[in-house]
């Protein structure tokens, strides 16, 4: 796997991806943040294309943002949207950063 | 304090580290970038008590952070807490955790327990930085906002947060 930045969003209460969700990526160098990307998880709970692609990897602190309440929609769902905020420090290694979620609970991890 | 006990522990891991820093060139790890900047000694965890048990009390909001990297509750981190109001990160307090890794005073309670989006900003970077754990520098994960929502009042909402390096998780809890 390239460079860049890739993303994956599983929903551990269905045992599915979360498909649909919307997913976006900020560049946190800047005040406010830049939105590079905004995107919506496919069938796999992925995204179609690298949400950093190679050709545009950076070293830098970044933010993904997933729209848990609105994939959800049950009322209680704990977050509206659960920021991961994360340095890339090495712009050739390759950054997989998913995102594990209930209504209730939100991990992440450094991937691969 | 317990520093004499946790010593023999970093050395086990400074060691560790020196022999993958020799395997990967030494060019990731910056070992002693994170010493330096640890200026104030990390307060001991404590690790004689067992949980605590909140069933009962009145609605509140409480949190707890474990450090799963070193096993003990993250004592003395710093953590700010904002009310996110029309998209804007309005701060409310900075806590520094207990050495049992919890919010004490709880964070919200009585009137300032509020229905809306909150998010809780972990220094985990000082924190690690004063429990002079030596990771590659600069950290993959620095800063973790924990954001979440109070929707109803009458519900205490405890957030346990798990975390490393690489990895954390949260969620309600009880």
């Amino acid at each position: 796997m390239a460079a860049g930045i890739t993303t994956h969003v599983l929903d551990v209460s269905l045992g599915k991806p979360a498909a649909g969700m919307q997913i976006e990526l900020f560049d946190m160098s800047t005040q406010p943040p830049t939105l590079i990307t905004r995107t919506r998880a496919n069938r796999d709970g992925r995204t179609d294309t690298p949400i950093l692609p190679a050709a545009q990897a950076r070293a830098g602190d970044f933010e993904l943002r997933f729209w848990v309440a609105d994939y959800f929609r049950t009322p209680d769902v704990f977050a509206d949207v659960v920021p991961v905020r994360f340095t890339v420090a090495d712009a050739a290694q390759h950054y997989h950063v998913p995102l594990l979620c209930s209504p209730w609970s939100f991990g992440t991890y450094r991937g691969s | 304090m317990s520093d004499n006990q946790t010593l023999p522990v970093f050395d086990a891991r400074r060691r560790r580290f020196a022999l993958q820093s020799v395997a990967l060139g030494g060019s990731v790890l910056l070992a002693g970038t994170a010493r330096a900047a640890g200026t104030e000694a990390a307060p001991a965890p404590n690790q004689t008590s067992g949980p605590v048990q909140q069933d009962g009390l009145d609605p509140r909001l409480t949190m707890h952070a474990l450090d799963t990297w070193h096993g003990t509750p993250a004592a003395g981190m710093r953590v700010d807490m904002f009310r996110i109001e029309d998209g804007q990160a309005k701060h409310m307090q900075t806590v520094k955790l207990a050495a049992s890794g919890r919010s004490e005073p709880p964070l919200l309670i009585g009137d300032a327990y509020r229905a809306g989006t909150y998010e809780l900003l972990l220094h985990v970077d000082e924190y690690f930085a004063a429990r002079k754990a030596e990771l590659p520098q600069p950290l993959f994960l620095s800063k973790i906002p924990l954001r979440f929502r109070v929707t109803d009042v009458t519900q205490r909402i405890h957030l346990p947060v798990l975390f490393g390096p690489w990895s954390y998780n949260y969620y309600r809890g009880s």
